[in-house]
């Protein structure tokens, strides 16, 4: 049985429109003007109990939007939303005991307070046993590390520690559904590192079903059995992770002693033209070199590209990297529109 | 015996008055300020009618009456609603309202509990410094008392009021100001600023048809023995059918505005 279950779901937004200016000003004042944006269409997907389902996309793909539907923030526009066997939207007492949703840009627990305070809190509003209290802050501070900051006032921790503390927050009262908003926004390495080691653990222990969007590729790859993508609005990718890297499609970055031709690397090697760049990168240092030679390259063709290449060019250094989440998502957005230019 | 939902109102106000204390110098100066700045205006005030310009009565009031009537007010003042209601509007507005909605409560209640806990401690103090300096004059504080609960009853409806209106955030990015005019009518009307007596007895009806007068002016009266305990009784009944009343349309004005409340910020 599904325990997420979303059926052609769409929500449009309402907002005023202002002109620039003064007259704009007035203009609103007396005549004000209404624009319609589309943030989901007519989405349809259903998830399974104690998956881990990765949500990505642009800026205003409409990734969380998605998020306030099924967690009942608000209601969609037309279409419906299943959640543990319920319309999310009813916020029945039993539903939002059993779910989570923690947004990475917004605090949740009282700055002013310190983060065990807040807890004891929690665990009122969510009448949670005083032993099971002690027992789940007990685990979660140990696999968050973060015991030692308990009695400091929230607004003073680290963007990570806050990020950390909102998390035990989050999931006291171990609910069935977390929906995870960019929880690895602004933080550094190692302390997005320990957070998604964290969150694959309470998954493989808890089986709690969770949803996280993110920009970060490495919380997809790491975490999530299960890909969606949206772009505008509309589902465009759902299925697993591995077959947003085009079965084995890497980059090849190849540094040369000389400037060469593309349509020399394409004659030499038999690649598509369109498979070949001398700019790439991401630093200014990288773009500026005309030396270097990106190849967007299958693993099956390494082997006879590089041997060709080493026949005809002094290579002096290379590398092979898999493809940026960016790119992933660019390449998903172009190939549909492409087929949208088709058909 | 365990009551349902007596666990975690129970926190949100310790939690509340927690986080007031984080920060309490902040909190007793905003105490002494709010209190002392308009009583003292108000006796300078009647030091200059009474003293200076000679009067002897004001709408059947002395000299005495008036300055009584402006320290035991003073106390009542401080108990009337805070400003919880503006919270609120900001969060319908901001999408902060989210962090709450999740939550297994009801969202009015918690955000009252969690900032009516400083004023209940500041019903504590006032009570006794209240009942000291009653005491020092020769009057019977135990009145204190009963002037006290209605000063409470006044609290909680004053933010009852506040919470209906803040669902026009739901529609309207400036209901913000409609709170502002609420609060300028509560000034006016609530006796905190002037004895409500002082009202021509033709205008009377004007405070008389709100429940304002019951924040602050009802308290003094029944504290300085001005009203008895049966008026006292009345007061408190007409506060109950106010809160009930209120209360009917936070249920109503509430499930209309959330759907449409969009979660900005996010």
């Amino acid at each position: 049985m599904s325990f997420i279950r979303a059926s052609h779901l769409s929500r449009t937004f309402k907002s005023v429109k202002k002109k620039e200016g003064l007259k704009g000003t007035f203009e609103l004042l007396f005549n004000p003007q209404h624009q319609e944006h589309k943030a989901l269409d007519d989405v349809s997907f259903e998830i399974e109990a104690g998956a881990f389902v990765g949500l990505i996309g642009a800026n205003g793909a409409g990734k969380t939007t998605l998020l306030k539907i099924l967690s009942g923030l608000i209601p969609p526009t037309s279409g419906t939303a299943e959640v543990l066997g319920e319309n999310p939207f009813k916020r029945s007492l039993s539903f939002r005991k059993n779910i989570s949703l923690v947004m990475g840009q917004k605090a949740q627990l009282w700055w002013d307070l310190p983060a065990l305070d807040a807890f004891e809190l929690i665990r009122a509003i969510y009448e949670i046993p005083e032993k099971t209290y002690r027992d789940r802050l007990g685990m979660l501070a140990e696999l968050l590390d973060v015991t030692k900051l308990f009695q400091t006032q929230i607004r003073r921790l680290s963007l990570g520690e806050r990020m950390k503390m909102e998390l035990i927050g989050a999931l006291l009262h171990w609910p069935k559904v977390i929906f995870l908003d960019e929880p690895t926004i602004g933080l550094d390495v190692l302390a997005a590192h320990k957070l998604r080691e964290f969150l694959r653990d309470f998954n493989s222990r808890e089986k709690a079903t969770i949803i996280l969007t993110s920009h970060n590729m490495e919380d997809i790859e790491r975490l999530c059995s299960r890909v969606m993508i949206l772009k505008t609005g509309k589902l465009l990718y759902d299925g697993k992770p591995q077959g947003l890297t085009q079965s084995g499609e890497r980059q090849l970055k190849i540094t040369l002693l000389e400037t060469p031709l593309v349509s020399d690397v394409a004659a030499l090697t038999g690649l598509a033209p369109e498979q070949i760049s001398l700019k790439g990168g991401e630093d200014a240092e990288e773009l500026a070199n005309t030396n270097h030679l990106w190849l967007t390259i299958k693993n099956d063709q390494i082997a006879h590209t590089l041997q060709k290449l080493l026949g005809r060019y002094t290579i002096s250094d290379m590398g092979i990297q898999g493809q940026s989440l960016e790119r992933v998502i660019q390449k998903i957005y172009e190939s549909e529109s492409a087929a949208g230019s088709r058909t | 015996m365990k009551v349902p939902g007596l666990q975690w109102r129970w926190a949100a106000l310790k939690n509340g008055l927690q986080e007031d204390a984080a920060y309490r110098i902040e909190f007793l100066i905003g105490l002494i300020s709010s209190a002392a700045v308009p009583a003292a205006i108000q006796v300078v005030l009647w030091y200059a009618i009474f003293k200076v310009g000679g009067q002897t009565e004001v709408a059947g009031m002395g000299y005495s009456d008036l300055v009584a009537y402006t320290l035991v007010s003073t106390l009542f003042t401080q108990v009337r609603g805070g400003d919880h209601d503006f919270d609120l509007q900001e969060m319908i507005r901001t999408g902060g309202l989210s962090n709450y909605l999740l939550r297994p409560v009801s969202v009015v209640e918690f955000v009252y509990l969690r900032g009516a806990g400083g004023r209940f401690f500041t019903a504590g103090i006032c009570l006794v410094i209240g009942a000291l300096g009653m005491s020092l004059v020769g009057m019977d504080p135990t009145r204190l008392i009963g002037a006290m609960v209605l000063a409470i009853m006044g609290n909680i409806l004053h933010y009852q009021i506040g919470a209906v209106l803040a669902t026009t955030a739901f529609l309207w990015e400036e209901a913000y100001s409609v709170l502002m005019v609420k609060n300028m009518l509560v000034q006016l009307l609530s006796g905190e600023l002037l004895p409500l007596t002082l009202f021509p007895e033709k205008w009377a009806w004007i405070w008389k048809s709100t429940p304002f007068y019951l924040y602050v002016f009802g308290p003094t009266q029944y504290a300085l023995g001005k009203w008895s305990t049966l008026e006292l009784l009345h007061a408190m009944g007409v506060g109950g059918l106010w809160m009930l009343g209120v209360w009917l349309m936070i249920r109503i004005t509430w499930g209309l505005g959330i759907r449409n409340y969009s979660s900005l910020g996010n």
